[in-house]
């Protein structure tokens, strides 16, 4: 048996890449993936791309005040998710992970409560929207400032080293997020202590607007690992198939005790950077539209059609059975309702200081004075 | 009882952390084999091994960040700043991944952790290894701080922030860390509440109000008072967030007048915090303005590193102005 170490090589100047444009399996290895576990990982890609789309429309009908668009990273991200033992595993994920929490198992009610700041949030909408977490997962909680995660991600990796279960961490970023300190920090300390983590870069090419050229100097994302004394794949990360194979071989690696990998997955965002961008200033519509042509779920569709386990049909039930869930769930998020006003004093420290609660005693006489409900 | 001092006893209590519950670890810049560049975390490398006493990369923000992983997957770390000067690139960590844990999670995260930080001026440092940056965090909702002055008090404080449940930020003076010796408690479960300030002086003249390193000439400023016939009563604040606003309320209102001490630079300092709830709360108790001694809006000077700091003439200056008024 080739080992999974083996199969893959790192630093590699083509990204690494198993079925072709056209969906056909182009890898010197044969795919040992059976047949429900190929469909699954479909029906994951089309779950985010129909959310990450009915996302943007609530964003516009005032139910959300803001979404990160994820299409075009659905095959990195189900392959990211994937390779992770839900439970046992560590993720920590960035604000474009839609379809990665989803294939995790993140309940579309949860995901849509934490979109629309209601009642059905676990998190009592204490965020903005695209900012996902959830204990029962092992997903930690997004943090918007960029790569501050990263170096939390290897404490909870050092933590799995020490405990000796050979469980793995996951961290996903973009590509900017590689030009902070604490993106280097964390990659550093890391490799120091062979900290059993794989960092994932969903590389769009663009940090909102700025473009990879004037972001780095590298030749890619991958190559930044040379320096950290770690294997560095660059792997093409619109091909579901390839992103999950390298992401299950690099964490079977650092469960082993092998230490971290840099895993670089190529994408395009088809979207905006967020609801509140508008990318025609920084890139063109042809640009948008070459990328749409090698569209990361059509393209594994073909991979599908060709061994004749997906068909027209099975594509239309699938979409009206995804769209019935996702009806569901939108209903239900938005029948749960707001939280209450004074949910915000909550959760700040084990235990409410002093302080905060002559501040809370004050703002409700305030409250009382104008007349408002102070229970609501 | 062991006769002991400060940096002797954060060194001692990490000891008897580490032993009692194995979930503590300690990790930092020379924390391992060098025992910490002050020697605070002496022998623990040799007794726990590198698993537990991590010497880590020089880098705050790795330090912290991973502080705050390992206490999401269970441990009990405790994480050590060699100056708090050198917080800033971690201060992101603590800021908004530490602070804001549990309640951006909803309570599904926490982060039980310290990061001890040597703090305060006095040693010939210049301004980056002297500040004190207690007000940035007692200005970030969601960490505990804490700034204890002596031995005993270290102990006590020490030992709730690691058995705590919240982040906290833990400043020890350091120009105090061999200077002050006293006999600390063998008790191994000697804790101090979160939130408890104390009071070192009982007196009805004057309320003297400080914290950490500048309680030293708080203390003697109000023993040339007493020598002068004037009864200071002196709180020691300890906990930054919470603190003890009953405590500091019930003692101003019994006397009159205030003065408030802390080498900190003077705007939007934690004395100040102090002294706005003084006047919002119990200002018809007042027979004076409440009134700050405190280091300047300068950045902390070299050469007059002893100066800067709030001495026991100024101190005294001002008690004057509060009785004279």
């Amino acid at each position: 048996m080739i080992t999974d170490a083996q199969r893959f090589q790192p630093f590699s100047e083509e990204p690494i890449r198993l079925i072709d444009e056209g969906g056909a399996w182009v890898a010197p290895f044969s795919c040992d993936l059976d047949d429900d576990t190929l469909i699954g990982l479909y029906r994951h890609m089309v779950l985010g791309r129909m959310v990450d789309e009915r996302l943007v429309r609530l964003q516009r009908l005032g139910k959300s005040s803001f979404v990160a668009p994820s299409s075009g990273h659905e095959a990195a991200q189900v392959g990211i998710a994937a390779a992770l033992r839900v439970g046992r595993d560590w993720v920590f994920p960035y604000y474009r992970d839609t379809a990665l929490a989803l294939a995790l198992g993140w309940p579309l009610e949860e995901m849509l409560g934490q979109m629309m700041g209601t009642r059905a949030d676990p998190a009592r909408a204490r965020q903005m929207p695209a900012h996902p977490g959830s204990r029962a997962l092992n997903m930690f909680t997004v943090a918007s400032p960029i790569a501050s995660h990263v170096p939390v991600a290897v404490g909870t990796a050092i933590a799995q080293k020490l405990a000796g279960a050979g469980d793995a961490t996951v961290c996903t970023f973009g590509d900017g997020a590689t030009s902070e300190g604490d993106w280097h920090a964390g990659v550093n300390f890391a490799s120091a202590q062979g900290a059993p983590i794989v960092f994932a870069c969903e590389n769009n090419r663009y940090a909102i607007s700025v473009d990879l050229q004037h972001q780095t100097g590298s030749p890619n994302v991958a190559a930044k690992a040379h320096a950290y004394g770690m294997p560095g794949y660059l792997v093409d990360g619109m091909d579901v198939l390839a992103s999950y194979l390298v992401m299950r071989d690099v964490m079977a690696a650092a469960r082993d005790g092998l230490g971290p990998a840099l895993v670089e997955l190529t994408v395009y965002r088809y979207g905006p950077h967020s609801t509140a961008d508008d990318d025609s200033v920084y890139r063109s519509g042809e640009e948008v539209a070459a990328w749409r042509e090698r569209d990361p779920i059509p393209r594994y569709r073909r991979f599908l059609e060709a061994r004749e386990v997906w068909s027209d049909a099975r594509e239309d039930e699938l979409r009206a059975a995804l769209k019935a869930e996702i009806d569901v769930a939108v209903k239900a998020s938005d029948d749960a309702g707001p939280v209450p006003v004074e949910w915000m004093f909550d959760d700040v420290l084990s235990r409410p200081t002093p302080q905060l609660e002559r501040q809370r005693e004050r703002f409700r006489a305030a409250r009382r004075a104008a007349g408002e409900d102070v229970e609501g | 009882m062991a006769v002991q001092n400060y940096v002797q006893t954060i060194a001692r209590t990490l000891m008897e952390e580490m032993r009692r519950d194995e979930r503590v670890v300690v990790l930092g810049e020379d924390v391992g084999k060098r025992g910490g560049v002050f020697l605070a975390t002496e022998h623990l490398y040799d007794t726990f091994g590198p698993d537990r006493v991590i010497d880590t990369p020089l880098s705050e923000a790795a330090i912290i960040g991973a502080a705050i992983g390992m206490s999401v997957h269970g441990r009990r770390p405790v994480a050590e700043i060699q100056f708090s000067d050198y917080v800033y690139p971690g201060f992101d960590q603590l800021v908004s991944q530490a602070a804001k844990l549990r309640y951006r999670s909803g309570g599904a995260f926490t982060a039980p952790m310290v990061v001890r930080m040597p703090a305060g001026g006095g040693v010939k440092g210049g301004h980056h290894h002297s500040q004190n940056p207690e007000a940035h965090f007692v200005h970030t909702p969601g960490l505990q701080v804490v700034y204890p002055s002596t031995p005993s008090d270290a102990k006590g404080c020490l030992k709730t922030a690691i058995r705590g449940d919240d982040p906290v930020v833990f400043l020890e003076p350091k120009r105090l860390y061999r200077a002050v010796k006293e006999d600390v408690s063998d008790d191994v479960d000697f804790t101090l509440p979160s939130g408890s300030g104390v009071r070192r002086r009982e007196g009805d003249d004057v309320v003297l109000i400080s914290y950490g390193a500048s309680m030293g000439e708080t203390l003697k400023a109000a023993d040339t008072l007493s020598e002068q016939g004037i009864a200071a009563d002196v709180i020691d604040l300890r906990w930054l967030m919470p603190w003890d606003e009953r405590l500091v309320l019930e003692r101003v209102a019994a006397v009159g007048r205030v003065v408030l001490v802390s080498e900190a630079t003077h705007s939007a300092s934690m004395i100040s915090e102090v002294a706005a709830t003084i006047a919002e709360e119990v200002l018809d108790m007042l027979e004076a303005p409440p009134l700050r001694v405190s280091g300047f809006d300068t950045p902390y000077p070299y050469a007059q590193d002893r100066v800067y700091l709030p001495g026991p003439n100024r101190i005294l200056h001002a008690v004057q102005q509060v009785l004279d008024y």
